[in-house]
């Protein structure tokens, strides 16, 4: 029957490997001849493998290896993941090429004595190409000093003058959306998630208009709005006013989300970082404070300047790492917001209080007096101790004071200053990110894209409470929690499976005086054992708990009975000459000679 | 000389070159280009995992015809839509499952139970079913072309002594074997059996016999005394015997790794075993709260379908030993047999109310047409979910199942049991001797003896 068994290669029982044998699937890859064992052998030519279940191309090389990981299970795992990331790094790698496909602007001086900040506007103007040179432009306008606010494409525009003179439109190709007189004080104007709506702040509240210049809403606990503020990917729209309160307000769902006092009176200058949403505000006492909508204080309260503050602005090119502020002592500071220390660099302006705005490629633009001066990127970050201004990368003088807004312009190489006389468009080769994505913000974006980006945004929006100093919070791994489960040093039991007294010690809800009380021991002096039962005094039989009996007992404690002292006296020797017999026995400390001071002793 | 040079874009390369021609898209994979881009990709998760378990409508039909528990569901082989049931009042029907109809019907084809159903032949042209009244019928499937009516007569019987309670066709040969008080191998074309397999100290009752798919000739049964026994035809006797703490109710052989087999067992557990190695099982599947009446593999071999005394059907991934999907309803009773489709993509439950329920697999597929646009979203859905289980929102609302009260109490019960047991194993433990009483691993307490 045996030989019948071995010819038919029947279920055999399966070699026991090494001591207390591995799983059945551990099988050792050594190399070509990996012999199959019998079972596998007899099912082969009635199986085959899934080719899902095949092995696939080989790891690439750099692929980390975690041969150190003996949980298979978990080896398994992150080989693969590193296999993947390494496979789509490369194509990443190949791809790069093919994505970089437009080159930004620039200015280099090419000889010893040239110097870039000495070409003009008519200059830059005339060696740009035809569509560039059309940003080049002066709207000449009435109606005080303009602001202005492009959208995130860059594609709209939208001004305020401060006497009520508002329009929107597409400055490129020059169509106007919508134009207004609303004839009281207008003093900011923010778009909304795109061109289709945007926000004014208006001398009582701010309003929310359509693209087309419809009042859709009145925005009543918004009280006489300064600056406003859109996060996009939150949807949040945030102002600041003369009352001194931040308000957040929900465009998606409509609600007031926040109201922050900020203590400091009334403020003009606000601005956000648009890579972690945190709004900064410059105060009138020279602090610049920065604010998320689930903390009631300022997150961050820093003394900038000696004067009130200005403007402020994040530098978005190094993910508002760097952040300037301008006071009204006519000084530039930059800081860096990883460390408040000092400011990194610090100049004085001429001309008194200056408008700042970073662009996305970090070009710093500081419109003061009568001019706008453009610094450049990396002299600016580093630190200096001294307070000379940075080397100049271009200027450009504006005869109509004051200077009130400078925007950069999304994916353009424009500036966009707002004065008492309207507003004047500059080129400032090599501020703009050559390279857009489409799917975040598209110049070029048709009518269905929009829609598109609009339901694709409401769905992706960021809550409000994940608005933090640091965006990079969210998917890392969470803090260990301050429930430990270190009890004598031994931290890998984990807290189910402790025993029920040290479950409750570890969450503060044992009653240990039990275990004090079993605890205590002939270590300590009396004094101390006698004070530790003084602070718990057991509850006693019916009757021996009165006030009066209470009393006797603690009267009782001061009488010493010299009967018990002599009792405990003798106890004391008697445990005493134990020992030493213990000792004596286990040869520890020797028998000394009697002495004559032995009569001294006890 | 200063060398100037401005940015501009070149329309001609951002518009498309014809009214109707797709807009062209540029990227930018520069992280500062994409702010809050792990933020908004968890809030996409979130939605994602939200999407999944608003669309989680999984029953798709109810067969009816039976008017007792559904005792036995089988599949047809090389077919999609034709399964067999047999009930606890003899009848058998066919269903064909696109057209939810009958296709066969045999009312009364066994006296009182009618307890194992199985097809024969490489399609499945002809099918087998035994019952309490100690017969063993060989009938003719039909093409299905035509209803027939329930007066169909066997094409062959085959008497016995014992009731029988489970039946299993060999994969090519026409040889089937029988359970009864022993495992019994016929020839479908005599009539008394060809070989009676037992192991030598056996007095138990077969509940259940399956043959291997690949190995052919090996066979698998499990008894009332707790023990899951392997019988080889070629040497006509038991090779191994594994006895269990507890008995089990089902079992089925993986169709993709032929050492694998599954087994239902009556101590709520599922038990996947490699036959090379019976000193354990390779995993435990625990969710059930009561005995597991049935289990089927799906033809893939990566999933498993289980239906148990809890009325509850659950469906489980190889080797994860947790949280399945499981689906119920107000008016289930228990489940006794389950099956899978041959397309993976359906599951069938039967149980006492008589009803044969037609689940889908996957509780949020979407029947019908699905285009690649949408394809793609479902993958990357998909794959979302995956990296973000282990946000703790996401994780919670991909995870968390909704359970009937009664079965939510019986889970608490359980918990509070096995809690208890742990604890008292523990105490024990903490006062024995020191090493004296070590704390075993699970799986090596699930195999009380295993004999050869």
């Amino acid at each position: 029957m045996d030989a019948l068994f071995a010819k038919a290669e029947a279920i055999r029982p399966h070699k026991r490997r090494r001591f207390n044998g591995d799983g059945p699937h551990s099988k050792k890859h050594t190399g070509k001849d990996v012999e199959l064992d019998s079972t596998a052998k007899s099912v082969l030519h009635h199986t085959s493998l899934p080719k899902s279940l095949r092995p696939g191309s080989p790891p690439p090389e750099e692929a980390k290896k975690y041969s150190h990981i003996s949980d298979k299970k978990l080896r398994a795992q992150l080989s693969s993941q590193s296999a993947h990331s390494a496979r789509s790094k490369a194509l990443l790698e190949d791809a790069a090429f093919l994505l970089e496909h437009e080159d930004s602007g620039a200015m280099e001086a090419e000889g010893e004595l040239d110097r870039t900040w000495r070409v003009g506007q008519d200059e830059i103007a005339e060696s740009a190409g035809q569509e560039a040179a059309k940003s080049r432009r002066e709207w000449k306008l009435d109606g005080g000093p303009y602001r202005s606010r492009y959208t995130r494409n860059g594609r709209h525009l939208a001004i305020v003058g401060l006497k009520g003179h508002v329009a929107t439109f597409d400055w490129q190709t020059g169509t106007l959306h919508s134009e207004l007189q609303l004839r009281e004080t207008c003093r900011d104007i923010t778009f909304l998630h795109d061109q289709s709506h945007f926000a004014v702040a208006q001398s009582k509240y701010v309003f929310i208009y359509d693209r087309d210049g419809v009042e859709l809403h009145r925005l009543k606990s918004h009280i006489e709005p300064t600056r406003l503020e859109f996060l996009p990917y939150h949807w949040l729209l945030a102002s600041v006013g003369q009352t001194g309160y931040l308000k957040y307000q929900d465009t998606s769902t409509g609600q007031i989300l926040a109201e922050h006092r900020t203590k400091l009176g009334g403020c003009t200058t606000m601005t956000q970082n648009l890579h972690n949403a945190v709004i900064h505000l410059g105060h009138q006492n020279g602090t610049v404070t920065l604010w998320t909508p689930n903390l009631p204080h300022a997150a961050v309260r820093l003394l900038a300047h000696l004067g009130p503050v200005v403007s402020v602005s994040v530098d978005p090119s190094t993910a508002g790492r760097y952040m300037a502020t301008a006071g009204h002592d006519g000084t530039v500071k930059v800081w860096d917001c990883r460390n408040w220390k000092g400011a990194v660099r610090q100049w004085a302006t001429r001309g008194g209080s200056a408008e700042l705005e970073w662009s996305q490629k970090g070009a710093l633009a500081v419109a003061s007096g009568g001019s706008v001066n453009v610094y450049n990127k990396p002299a600016i970050q580093q630190f200096f101790a001294g307070t000379t201004s940075p080397p100049l990368y271009m200027t450009h003088p504006i005869p109509h004071r004051p200077l009130t807004s400078a925007r950069f312009c999304p994916f353009q190489d424009t500036l966009t200053i707002g004065h008492s006389k309207g507003l004047s468009s500059i080129l400032v080769p090599g501020s703009g990110e050559p390279n857009f994505d489409s799917s975040e913000a598209d110049p070029f974006e048709n009518k269905r894209m929009r829609r598109e980006r609009e339901v694709k945004g409401l769905l992706d929006k960021v809550q409000p409470d994940m608005i933090t100093l640091d965006p990079e919070f969210v998917g890392s791994l969470a803090p260990p929690t301050k429930l430990t489960t270190d009890v004598n040093g031994k931290l890998d039991i984990p807290f189910a499976r402790l025993p029920r007294q040290h479950r409750l010690k570890l969450q503060g809800r044992a009653d240990e005086t039990e275990e004090v009380s079993e605890e205590e021991d002939g270590g300590e002096g009396k004094e101390g054992n006698a004070s530790r039962k003084e602070e718990k005094e057991k509850k006693r039989m019916r009757g021996k708990n009165k006030a009066m009996k209470r009393y006797l007992r603690k009267q009782r404690k001061n009488v010493i009975d010299p009967k018990a002292v002599a009792l405990k006296e003798k106890l004391q020797r008697e445990r005493e000459q134990r020992k030493k017999t213990r000792d004596l026995a286990k040869g520890v400390q020797e028998d000394r000679l009697p002495s004559a001071l032995d009569r001294f002793r006890t | 000389m200063v060398k100037i040079s401005v940015l501009q874009h070149d329309p001609s390369t951002h518009l498309p070159m014809r009214p109707g021609d797709p807009t062209p898209t540029s990227r930018n994979l520069n992280p500062l280009m994409h702010p809050f881009a792990r933020a908004r990709e968890r809030t996409r998760a979130l939605n994602a995992a939200k999407i999944e378990r608003i669309f989680a409508k999984p029953f798709v039909a109810s067969l009816e015809g039976h008017s007792d528990a559904v005792e036995v569901l089988v599949r047809k082989p090389k077919s999609l839509s034709t399964v067999a049931s047999a009930s606890w009042n003899g009848d058998i029907i066919i269903h064909d499952l696109q057209q939810r109809t009958e296709v066969l019907t045999l009312r009364g084809a066994h006296k009182g139970k009618a307890s194992g159903l199985c097809f024969g032949g490489e399609n499945g042209d002809r099918f087998l079913s035994c019952g309490v009244d100690k017969t063993v019928k060989l009938w003719n499937t039909p093409t299905g072309l035509e209803q027939d009516t329930g007066d169909a007569t066997p094409l062959n019987v085959f008497p016995s002594k014992n009731a029988f309670n489970s039946i299993d066709h060999h994969r090519t040969d026409p040889i089937f074997a029988t359970a009864s008080n022993i495992v019994q191998v016929w020839d479908e074309s005599k009539t008394a059996p060809i070989s009676n397999l037992t192991f030598p100290t056996s007095t138990e009752t077969i509940t259940s016999v399956r043959f291997n798919l690949s190995e052919a000739s090996v066979l698998a049964s499990v008894g009332s005394d707790r023990t899951f026994t392997l019988y080889d035809i070629r040497t006509g006797k038991a090779e191994r015997r594994v006895i269990m703490q507890m008995r089990s109710n089902s079992l089925a052989w993986s169709p993709t790794f032929p050492t694998t087999v599954l087994l239902a067992s009556e101590d709520h557990n599922l038990y996947t075993f490699d036959v090379r190695n019976l000193a354990w099982p390779t995993q435990i599947y625990k969710a059930h709260v009561a005995a597991v009446m049935s289990c089927d593999w799906s033809p893939t071999g990566t999933e498993f379908v289980s239906g148990g005394w809890d009325r509850t059907v659950r469906i489980w991934k190889e080797g994860v030993g947790k949280q399945p999907e499981v689906y119920h309803t107000k008016r289930m009773h228990r489940v006794f047999s389950t099956a899978f489709t041959a397309d993976a993509r359906f599951v069938l439950s039967g149980s006492d109310d008589g009803n044969v329920r037609v689940w889908k697999a996957k509780a949020s597929d979407k029947l019908g047409v699905i285009d690649a646009r949408e394809r793609a979203a479902m993958e990357y859905r998909d794959t979302l979910k995956e990296r973000w289980k282990m946000d703790s929102q996401v994780g919670k609302v991909a995870r968390g199942r909704y359970l009937p009260k009664p079965i939510h109490k019986a889970n608490q019960l359980k918990r509070t049991m096995l809690e208890s047991r742990r604890v008292k194993e523990e105490r024990r433990r903490k006062h024995t001797r020191a090493g004296e009483n070590k704390p075993k691993a699970e799986k090596k307490t699930v195999v009380v003896r295993e004999q050869t």
